[in-house]
């Protein structure tokens, strides 16, 4: 009995390091065909066959909340997620592994800009087909690539500095306002800023500048907060970057122009699927570029030992100020598409709450790594919405998990860890 | 007459932002952490105040004993003091102890993330239907030349200082306060010296705890409607009010409190109401900026250990 | 005209007087020492110099600029390059980055350069890297560089911090007990890298040493510090055999 089991649990680790080793072959280029092939597959199939085998409709989430809500339907759900997603995936991924390689390496040997492109168009077709499938989707994936950007944002400084900053929902605020002003302002006809001054239909076009200014004013709101706090060292800043949060907000509550306590809504509906995508590909392109460079690395440097670093030449208030301001800008440009996805936003969405779930995700995926905060912001808003049916006791298990998180990896599950795209993109190693 | 009113409005709105901030501070002084659950453990303590005074009021109703209503609140808070420090321990038993030697960033994390848990278990466990304190002393109104005082504003200021000054008292004449001041001066040294790191934390967790609940019953007193979200935003005030104070810093975070809570008061007596949150902040923004060090007390000086 | 110069340079910590009127001309090319017990203030002047303390009173002026009141950083970046006493390194660092990070203010890519991966970056950041590569080979660590530098054994991190302080290009090199906690052999070894960099860099160097073995085989000139003061300055023969210094480091009983 007891040998069966021991060489059970053998054959189990051979298969499970033999699955690594073939994933390992696989380049990111078959794994992208192979999400587009199940995407597709449950665009023509996936409602009858999601009816077939006893399921309501198509499982909005990998089927986690029907699973929840519903547990006699969990083998049903686990057979559609197996049979639409993980089988088509697997099998076309290592189908073409051999080819697709090929093509990645010659993608490389071409230009490296060229083969990012075609990856991310790749990789936006799978999330847009996938999306297209219900509206709740669209919206769960809009906002999760918004968390991605704030986690990112708010890791320069409390990750690659280390420092403690709790200011980021206030220039969420702030960047949200702004664009919003613009926006609404310019484009929209508006019982707060009266009709529209310039034709609508050029808006789009100027939707980037809006998002912009979302980004420069809160940059300039975190001026206010980072040339007083980087005088002196240590946990001044989270305190002085607490109070700003609170005084974002109840000067929000208090400006009648833009709605006080009520909101400001009617933002133009312009935030659609793709540009939330492109910008947050920007913005982990550009924040990427940053830490990965010397100016960037310098940061690390000044968190391990300031002294050090000015020993080294390196200006560290510079160093300190400017990646705060970098931090705060890319939060307002989260803020300004997230104001637009909605089409609504209130002071009260940018108080401590929010503060805690970005904080949330910031330490669970892991300092110090781009990783990490697209695996935190992308687990938590997930798990978020998988949870969702548990109600109350969702604020239970999520917390939860952090602490254990924490507990056992207290720099978070992806932390230190490099983001090179070129790694990424690269053709994997064949067996020979 | 409006000054004087507002004075006593203030006082005792400082004396709930006393209580709480002596928690945040003594936590932070001698174990460098932000216990960001503090607030929350505020909430646990008016809870438990409500359930032991509720406890004893049927009791005394039944014909157990038959004692005044000013005696069942001294006991509500002793006996709810007591209870609600085990809280604390083991707050920090479960979410510190294990993160000591992790980045301080990561305790903070744990701590907002036990708030909450506390507040979301409050609601599974008692519903959303906010429950009342029970009202244990009649409200007695003093006129004193157009300005009304009550007796329970009276009492909510006197209970707060009395147990300031003994906090003040312990921390100054005790062994076990002198260990706590030693190790609010270096953190890694004096375990070296035969203090027991572990028992200290779990004390002074366990008097911020049992302050936070003393505050807690006063506040069910004046404000006898209570709610699992009740610590949040008094908590973080109190919070700002420790950092106010200084670090480590009974006197200062006391101090502190109460001018939070004059700010606060008189904030509305010149500017719109709906201000009051935003001056108060900006005027903690600019004493910190200009006083880094708060009134009493170090800097908050030290770095993230990442 | 020297290429270090302090002039009576003072400087109190409070009502202490740490530093008296000290002065020091270091030519370039010179390898200079700065000997004395504990606590005599060898690292304060270090410190002084190079800007983490003002100086109370003194001028201290590098090739020309005046370095008072300067940022660490600035005088850094204008030729002072140096090392701690208790290496001061980045824990979560590789070593190829600690020695690239030194090249900061040589750096002119900006930040259009950092964000949008300029080819301007992509060559002053390969260019940073050959030259860290070439002063980790030349302190026999290049093996070790995409480590992280906290994983080295201690010889090997001492090394480190010395190619890191190279990186910079100084014009002079401030060494603070660069053999402390070092084995006999490691001792020789260290020996031989200062001596390779002074042979092949020909930069100056200001060393403050302990071990009198060092500064007395190293040095060309040597300073003797008690209680903030210059007792004795020579050539290591000189300062050998002068009674105040005998004085200072073995006490008088044994003189007598």
């Amino acid at each position: 009995m007891e040998a069966t089991s021991e060489k059970l649990s053998i054959d189990k680790k051979q298969l499970l390091s033999g699955l690594r080793v073939a994933a390992s072959r696989i380049p990111l280029l078959a794994w992208f065909l192979g999400g587009l092939v199940a995407v597709a597959l449950e665009q023509f199939i996936g409602n009858p066959f999601a009816r077939g085998i006893g399921l309501p409709k198509v499982p909005v989430l990998f089927g986690f909340v029907i699973m929840l809500k519903k547990p006699f339907l969990i083998p049903s759900a686990v057979l559609y997620v197996v049979l639409i997603y993980l089988l088509p995936v697997a099998v076309v991924a290592r189908l073409t592994a051999a080819s697709m390689n090929r093509l990645a390496a010659k993608l490389l040997d071409l230009k490296m800009f060229l083969s990012v492109i075609l990856h991310l168009l790749l990789f936006y077709a799978v999330l847009h087909i996938w999306a297209e499938m219900s509206d709740y989707r669209v919206l769960v994936l809009k906002l999760m690539l918004i968390a991605v950007m704030l986690t990112l944002s708010l890791n320069i400084i409390n990750g690659y500095m280390g420092e403690f900053s709790c200011s980021h929902p206030g220039f969420m605020a702030l960047g949200a306002y702004s664009a919003s002003v613009f926006t609404v302002w310019l484009f929209a006809d508006d019982r707060l800023f009266g009709p529209a001054l310039l034709p609508p239909a050029i808006g789009p076009f100027l939707f980037p500048i809006a998002l912009l200014v979302g980004g420069l004013v809160a940059a300039v709101g975190a001026l206010a907060v980072a040339v007083p706090s980087f005088r002196t060292r240590g946990d001044y800043l989270a305190i002085i970057s607490l109070a700003f949060m609170f005084i974002v907000k109840s000067l929000i509550e208090n400006l009648e122009v833009v709605g006080g306590p009520r909101g400001l809504g009617n933002q133009p509906d312009w935030a659609n699927l793709p540009v939330v995508f492109a910008t947050t590909a920007i913005c982990i392109w550009i924040i990427n570029n940053f830490v990965r460079s010397t100016m960037g690395k310098a940061l690390n440097a000044v968190r391990d030992n300031e002294m050090a670093a000015d020993a080294m030449t390196v200006d560290t208030r510079k160093t300190k100020i400017l990646a705060f301001l970098f931090g705060a800008f890319w939060a307002g440009v989260a803020g300004g598409l997230f104001a637009h996805v909605l089409r609504y936003v209130n002071p009260g969405t940018f108080g401590i709450q929010k503060l805690a779930e970005v904080l949330a995700m910031v330490y669970f995926g892991g300092l110090n790594s781009v990783y990490g905060s697209i695996v935190g912001a992308c687990g938590i808003s997930l798990l978020g919405e998988a949870l969702r049916p548990l109600e109350l006791y969702k604020w239970i298990i999520i917390p939860l998990l952090l602490i254990l998180v924490m507990i056992f990896r207290p720099t978070g599950l992806i932390a230190f860890k490099e983001f090179d795209v070129k790694k990424l993109v690269q053709p994997k190693k064949m067996a020979d | 007459m409006v000054f004087f009113q507002n004075l006593i409005n203030a006082l005792q709105w400082g004396s709930f932002y006393a209580l709480i901030a002596l928690g945040y501070s003594m936590v932070y002084s001698i174990l460098m952490l932000f216990n960001f659950a503090h607030g929350d453990i505020f909430m646990v303590g008016a809870y438990i105040g409500f359930g032991v005074s509720t406890a004893l009021v049927s009791l005394a109703a039944m014909g157990a004993f038959a004692l005044p209503g000013w005696l069942i609140l001294v006991l509500t808070i002793i006996i709810s003091m007591f209870l609600t420090s085990f809280v604390g321990m083991i707050v920090e038993r479960v979410g510190y102890r294990p993160l000591r030697d992790a980045p301080r960033a990561s305790a903070a994390i744990t701590g907002l993330m036990i708030g909450i848990i506390l507040e979301t278990g409050n609601l599974a466990l008692l519903g959303a239907e906010r429950v009342k304190f029970p009202s244990l002393i009649e409200t007695t109104t003093y006129d004193l030349g157009g300005v009304f005082v009550t007796n329970k504003k009276i009492m909510i200021v006197l209970v707060s200082i009395t147990l300031s000054f003994a906090l003040h008292q312990f921390i100054r004449r005790t062994r076990w306060g002198m260990a706590m001041r030693a190790m609010a001066f270096d953190f890694a040294v004096v375990p070296l010296m035969g203090v027991p790191l572990n028992r200290m934390a779990a004390l002074t967790f366990a008097l911020g705890s049992a302050l936070a609940a003393a505050a807690g019953i006063l506040f069910g007193v004046a404000y006898p409607v209570l709610d699992p979200y009740m610590g949040i935003l008094i908590g973080w005030k109190a919070f700002v009010a420790a950092i106010l104070g200084g670090r480590g810093s009974v006197v200062g975070a006391t101090l502190a409190g109460f001018l939070l809570g004059f700010i606060e008061m008189f904030v509305p007596m010149i500017f719109p109401s709906t201000l009051r949150d935003f001056i108060a902040y900006t005027i903690v923004l600019l004493i910190l900026v200009f006083r880094p060090h708060g009134f009493f007390g170090e800097a908050y000086s030290a770095r993230l250990r990442l | 005209m020297s290429l270090l110069r302090v002039e009576k340079m003072t400087h109190y910590f409070g009502g202490l007087r740490a530093v008296h009127n000290y002065e020091l001309a270091i030519e370039p090319g010179q390898v200079r020492g700065l000997i004395g017990p504990n606590g005599a203030g060898k690292t304060t002047i270090f410190n002084l110099i190079t800007g983490i303390y003002q100086p109370t009173e003194g001028k201290i002026m590098l090739d020309g600029t005046e370095l008072n009141g300067r940022a660490p950083h600035v005088i850094a970046s204008l030729g002072i390059g140096r090392t701690f006493q208790n290496m001061l390194l980045w824990r979560h660092m590789t070593v190829l980055e600690h020695v690239k990070m030194a090249r900061y203010s040589k750096l002119t890519y900006g930040l259009a350069g950092a964000f949008f991966g300029t080819a301007r970056r992509y060559q002053q950041e390969a260019e940073s890297e050959e030259i860290a590569l070439r002063l980790l080979k030349m302190m026999g660590v290049e093996q070790v560089a995409d480590q992280i530098v906290l994983n080295l054994p201690y010889g090997a991190q001492r090394r480190v911090e010395m190619a890191r302080a190279l990186a910079m290009e100084p014009k002079v090199l401030f060494l603070d007990e660069p053999t402390a906690g070092m084995n006999p052999e490691e001792l020789l070894q260290m020996m031989d890298i200062i001596r390779q960099i002074h042979g092949e860099l020909g930069m100056a160097i200001f060393l403050i040493e302990h071990r009198m073995r060092v500064v007395m085989e190293l040095c060309q000139k040597i300073q003797t510090l008690v209680f903030g003061e210059v007792i004795a300055e020579g050539t290591p023969e000189e300062i050998q055999n002068n009674p105040k210094v005998i004085d200072a480091y073995l006490g008088k009983e044994v003189v007598q």
